[in-house]
């Protein structure tokens, strides 16, 4: 694609990509142990359905996505259970590495909610880092129009090179991919947006494309510049598209994938390989054979380290995800998780810590390099001094927190770090100005799980009385349950099947928009639309039974 | 949450910004004002410079002894240097060799009073040095408003001057009038060709205030193009200046200055690029500098033109100054994602 739209603001930090991404590819080798942590995605933990002391293989189902929001997760080595405690599940390997694969399907062949279920069911969720439930993400054609799919293979931070060599070994998987979401969107065209430090990968997807099936594909190629892999300043870059304030890409049409995604997507399907393993960085001048690898997740960290040559004594801290985004990890017995695309061991000179920070002089530089036009001088200001209406006015909630202000703040103030603790602040302040509203909607919950259950109950007992007094019972129920009321049964149902909709829609927005935060009362919400449908169902039922009991036997 | 720093990721391969700690951000500044001191120096003698050594002198030694009483650390304060700056924009805003104790008295109020008793840097909603020179103006304004004519190097009355033990009939006796003030004291039927005419200043007065005011620009030019002030408030200010001086001159030749005397022989190159861009006290957002800017220009014509005093940079600051909040409120750009319109 000839023309890219720009942005203004941006920085230009240094790369450090080439160190990890000459080697090739490579398998870590097969953890002896996994720690696999029962919340690898947004929203909320997955329920364990293993006992200790099972056995289970590559691929067996683990823990039960719990609520909308929600992965499953699976067994990433094959081998015993050991332990199953609140957060994680541990199995210990039997070095067999025995596989539980589901059928595999062709996706061209096979309907849209069997694939949706496919992906529900192999646990995948968004690789680039929020590790979002890429089966809600699938499922938006419900609510929005979809034209364009952007694979997001911009890979912006410093360090991270796992889209690169991902797909430099497996473009013609990763757009095939491409296509399997498309279709399920359905969007009419693939848009890839790469920048132009990977000529290695470019040229793997200039020849890919050619072959590929049935939507068009344009390969984007933008100038460096951080953050352009950010989805909505890439939209813009490539579509010249605007999502508006607090909005989604959906919002414009567009749905975004990281490229890793897209091939764990496409093997869910046609090899029927839940999410067991991902392409993970490992970086960073403290080890001597950085590259990217193939890990089983839940191996830990400092396994993962040690294998690509870490040297202790050079070792200063262990940076998860980019530099510039990323968070120094407290303990290296920590897993790889679905979310961790790379891991910088870094030594003291290499990311040496902030020297103290000095006032503000409101000298503009971070203006100058915000890529969403905010003013940072101004937002430090009012988070110091709390000025909560203030953030609102000069938009502290646009801020994407890419970091670009703090790495040229010359006064070297962590801007990043205020905006975040501003708005949790104000996430909290907001959560505790609705509680009542979340109490109630509690209560609401309760109720509809009793009724649901009394539904059950009346179900339960109508049939033993049709199977008991067959004669007997149509004739009295049939008199109780006249046309009319069925009509309102009817209407009920349909009514609750559009609240849970509703429901769904909802909390999926507030999902995606803010994956890190916690939607309990939204999934309340829908938990207790979910049981109102489901006594709608029951009493429906009933009632079209005794209402068609009577015709039988007149 | 950023890891990596502008400062310290020296493997930077381009680097778009090129920021610098706060510290060497003031040593630039103070570098870009060496051509204008030094035209000024070369005019008017070594008063010049003993001006701007007393007041930076004057400047570390109140900020440290304000910063311990404050009980913050001094060191890494009087390093970023923002003191010194200050003292050396106020030591060239006075006539030449003023006596200590006016420039003292000058600097207590732009450090102790404008800067640290509003909480030190980054927190002054004034600019200092203009408040120290704004009060010095409405307290002394024998001292402050007689410029020396152009002189030698060393004259023979420096010292006597700057000790502060020259009899008063000798100081008026040595001192001129600024170009911009001879003209507004010129006689009221005078015309201004006929002004001119009649040699009214000393001789090269004109040619040394347009040689430093030149000067000045040079050094503005340099902070343009090291990237340390933006070209939004000199440009607004000029503008401004420059269109609202040629419509008073158009109205009334002979009783307004022509927007070249505005321009070149007062402070006015001097506050654009030195005064105006303190960040500190100064609007934000771009087009809040560009309002900012041209609030100041309009102020200084104004001022000088129908107000009581011969140059208005130093009030023209304070009173937008004053303005910045109201400017910042109404000027918050319209971020990525909101469309026109909608608030």
């Amino acid at each position: 694609m000839a023309l890219t739209f720009d942005y203004q603001g941006g920085i230009y930090p240094p790369e450090r990509k080439s160190r990890s991404s000459q080697a090739s590819l490579q398998y870590a080798p097969l953890p002896a142990r996994v720690t696999l942590p029962l919340r690898q995605h947004s929203g909320r933990p997955a329920t364990a359905c293993v006992t200790p002391g099972q056995h289970v293989q590559v691929g067996t189902l683990i823990a039960r996505r719990d609520g909308l929001i929600s992965a499953d997760v699976h067994a990433s080595i094959s081998g015993t259970v050991t332990q199953v405690s609140e957060h994680a599940i541990q199995i210990e390997s039997d070095n067999l590495d025995t596989r539980q694969p589901l059928a595999p399907l062709d996706w061209r062949e096979t309907d849209a909610l069997t694939l949706l279920a496919r992906l529900d069911e192999s646990g995948v969720v968004g690789l680039g880092g929020a590790g979002f439930p890429t089966q809600v993400k699938a499922r938006v054609i419900e609510r929005h129009a979809i034209d364009t799919l952007i694979i997001n293979a911009a890979e912006c931070e410093p360090y991270i090179t796992a889209d690169d060599i991902t797909l430099q070994r497996y473009p013609g998987e990763v757009l095939e991919g491409a296509q399997l979401m498309a279709s399920l969107c359905g969007a009419g065209q693939i848009v890839i947006g790469i920048e132009d430090n990977k000529p290695e990968a470019i040229a793997a997807l200039k020849q890919a494309i050619t072959q590929s099936r049935p939507a068009p594909i344009t390969l984007g190629v933008i100038p460096i510049r951080y953050p352009s892999g950010s989805e909505k300043l890439l939209i813009k870059t490539l579509l010249n598209r605007t999502v508006p304030s607090l909005g989604l890409p959906a919002d414009v049409g567009v749905l975004c994938h990281n490229p890793g995604t897209l091939l764990a997507a496409l093997q869910a399907v046609r090899d029927g390989q839940p999410l067991v393993q991902r392409v993970v960085t490992l970086t960073g001048e403290a080890i001597s054979r950085p590259g990217n690898y193939w890990v089983r997740l839940g191996t830990p960290i400092d396994e993962l380290l040690a294998y690509a040559g870490l040297e202790r004594s050079r070792l200063d801290k262990v940076v998860q995800g980019g530099p510039m985004m990323g968070s120094t990890l407290e303990t290296l017995s920590a897993p790889a998780t679905k979310t961790t695309n790379c891991l910088i061991a870094a030594t003291q000179s290499e990311l040496p810590p902030a020297p103290p920070a000095s006032p503000c002089i409101r000298c503009g530089a971070c203006e100058n390099v915000c890529p969403v036009q905010l003013l940072p001088q101004q937002l430090h200001w009012y988070a110091r001094a709390q000025e909560d209406d203030k953030l609102e006015r000069y938009h502290l909630f646009d801020c994407i927190e890419c970091g670009a202000c703090s790495y040229v703040c010359p006064s070297h103030i962590p801007l990043v770090d205020d905006y975040r603790e501003a708005k949790s602040r104000l996430r909290h302040q907001r959560i505790e100005a609705a509680k009542a509203d979340h109490a109630k909607h509690r209560f609401e919950f309760r109720q509809a799980r009793l009724a649901r259950e009394e539904a059950e109950k009346q179900a339960r007992r109508h049939a033993r009385q049709a199977q008991n007094r067959p004669g007997a019972a149509s004739s009295t129920e049939a008199t109780a349950a006249p046309q009319a009321d069925l009509r309102s049964l009817r209407i009920a149902q349909t009514a609750a099947k559009a609240a849970v909709r509703k429901a769904e829609k909802v909390l999926a927005r507030e999902a995606q928009q803010a994956p890190n935060e916690s939607h309990e009362d939204l999934e309340m919400q829908l938990a207790t639309a979910r049981e109102n449908l489901k006594a709608a169902d029951l009493q429906l039922a009933q009632a079209r039974q005794s209402a068609s009991a009577p015709e039988e036997s007149p | 949450m950023s890891m990596l720093h502008a400062s310290q990721a020296t493997d930077a391969p381009v680097s778009m910004t090129s920021t610098s700690p706060t510290a060497p951000l003031m040593r630039w500044v103070m570098a870009a004002t060496l051509p204008g001191i030094i035209a000024m120096t070369a005019w008017f003698g070594l008063g010049v410079l003993s001006n701007i050594v007393l007041a930076a002198a004057f400047g570390l030694l109140l900020e440290s002894v304000v910063l311990r009483l404050r009980k913050r650390p001094v060191v890494p304060a009087l390093n970023d240097s923002s003191a010194l700056l200050t003292g050396v924009l106020l030591g060239a805003s006075l006539p030449p060799a003023s006596p200590w104790w006016l420039i003292g008295v000058g600097m207590v109020a732009a450090v102790v009073i404008a800067k640290q008793l509003y909480g030190g840097l980054g927190h002054n909603p004034f600019n200092p040095a203009m408040v120290g020179y704004a009060l010095l103006l409405v307290s002394f304004p024998a001292y402050m408003t007689l410029w020396a004519p152009p002189q030698p190097l060393i004259s023979d009355t420096l010292w006597a001057q700057i000790m502060g033990t020259l009899p008063a009939t000798q100081i008026d006796a040595l001192s001129g009038a600024t170009p911009l003030d001879a003209f507004k004291q010129k006689a009221d039927g005078l015309s201004a060709a006929q002004f001119w005419a009649s040699d009214p200043l000393p001789a090269g007065t004109l040619n040394a205030w347009r040689m430093i005011s030149l000067a000045w620009l040079a050094g503005g030019i340099l902070l343009l193009a090291k990237r340390i002030i933006s070209w939004h408030i000199p440009a607004a200010l000029l503008g401004s200046m420059l269109i609202l001086a040629a419509l008073f001159h158009l109205l009334d030749a002979d009783q307004f200055a022509s927007p070249t005397l505005h321009l070149l022989t007062g402070a006015t190159l001097f506050g654009a690029f030195f005064i105006a861009t303190d960040p500190v006290s100064a609007a934000t957002s771009r087009r809040g500098k560009l309002l900012y800017g041209a609030g100041i220009g309009i102020l200084i014509v104004v001022i000088r033109n129908l107000g009581g005093y011969p140059d208005a940079v130093a009030f023209g600051v304070l009173l937008m100054n004053l303005c910045v909040p109201l400017i910042d409120l109404y000027t918050v750009p319209r971020p990525q994602g909101h469309y026109r319109g909608v608030p």
